[in-house]
């Protein structure tokens, strides 16, 4: 009865929490297509040989093979895209959108999801101004926004930076290596 | 039986009765969360647990060359989100779920101990509480890397958790609650 007792206390202190909702994925995208009035979704089926390329660059596979990039177009005319991304770590997943513009430069990027346990980690990072690093940033170049805002916040908030880095650095390789090709 | 839970003392059946609503209560708002994210019909189920969802029902196996397809969508849809668990995130939901499924198939299983049931049918139940959640995982994992078809499986181990916390729930609360002798 003592074991079973254990294992229950120790399977609920284990169990991830649950998810909350930082940013509505339709308000992300507002932020991160602003002006577009149309929207198309390229559905990008991954080779396997493409998929050992990608984890090649930056260790990370399209989950299941697929990268989908939300592209914004206003008068025809396209005005950035969009992909989200998740990043997965023993505290649970977070998932971001990060926002390219039509010269394929990070536009921004946003925190649409974390654990109940990440959020507070995860808002002391951006009210750090974690996210001020990515504008502008091109896709060849390494994310460094932890590395600004680690002086100034905590070791798990700082933890935080350094997924959101990893997930804003694979969205990168996604679009350079997949985004303009047709 | 190992130890008779009609004649127990009161606060144990109490302890007894209060476990099996509280589970009772957690199933309900399981099969309700099941409803919202995955669906209780085979192609939902391969839908969120299948390669990357009924786009890729036809195409399990990456293809040769990377394929490109687009197609329009409202700033509504691109808000949905389709809930779909890639192997990552089974890896996580396995680890973190498995043990918990256990510790409530031992749970149930101790109560079963505590009922006048035969050698042979207390055995059953016990298969029964912990063949479910293996055949709910187990339905997953075969759906991801094997077949859609085997969403089935995972079906089944929610059927047959459900069936077996209610043998067990009737059972007891019959036996402790009603006849005593």
């Amino acid at each position: 009865m003592k074991t079973i007792m254990l294992s229950a206390i120790a399977a609920a202190l284990l169990h991830i929490t649950p998810t909350v909702i930082l940013v509505k994925r339709q308000d992300a995208v507002s932020h991160l297509l602003p002006g577009a009035d149309q929207f198309a979704a390229r559905e990008v089926h991954v080779s396997s040989a493409d998929s050992r390329r990608i984890h090649d660059a930056v260790g990370w596979e399209p989950p299941d093979g697929m990268i989908t990039f939300y592209i914004g177009k206003r008068q025809d005319q396209v005005t950035g895209a969009l992909m989200f991304m998740r990043v997965d770590c023993q505290h649970g997943p977070l998932e971001l959108a990060v926002g390219f513009d039509s010269r394929g430069t990070v536009r921004g990027v946003e925190v649409t999801k974390a654990t109940v346990e990440m959020k507070p980690w995860v808002l002391e990072a951006l009210r750090a101004g974690l996210t001020d690093a990515y504008r502008g940033l091109a896709v060849d170049q390494p994310p460094a926004g932890a590395e600004k805002v680690k002086p100034k916040i905590g070791a798990m908030p700082g933890y935080m930076a350094e997924l959101i880095d990893k997930g804003v650095m694979h969205a990168n390789a996604a679009y350079r290596l997949f985004y303009v090709r047709r | 039986m190992l130890y008779d839970l009609r004649h127990s003392d009161l606060r144990v059946r109490w302890l007894v009765t209060l476990l099996l609503a509280t589970l009772g209560t957690s199933y309900l708002f399981g099969a309700w969360m099941v409803a919202l994210y995955a669906g209780f019909s085979p192609h939902k189920v391969a839908d969120t647990y299948g390669p990357a969802g009924e786009a890729m029902m036809a195409m399990q196996m990456p293809p040769e060359t990377t394929v490109v397809t687009e197609r329009p969508v409202s700033m509504a849809e691109m808000g949905e989100e389709m809930h779909h668990v890639d192997k990552d995130l089974l890896v996580q939901d396995t680890h973190v779920h498995m043990p918990m499924y256990a510790v409530i198939a031992a749970g149930l299983s101790l109560i079963v101990l505590g009922l006048p049931l035969s050698r042979s049918m207390g055995l059953a139940i016990i298969a029964l509480l912990f063949a479910a959640p293996w055949l709910d995982f187990a339905g997953m994992w075969l759906t991801k890397l094997a077949s859609p078809r085997f969403a089935i499986v995972t079906l089944a181990g929610g059927w047959a958790m459900a069936l077996g916390y209610t043998i067990v729930a009737v059972i007891a609360t019959y036996q402790m609650w009603w006849r005593k002798s």
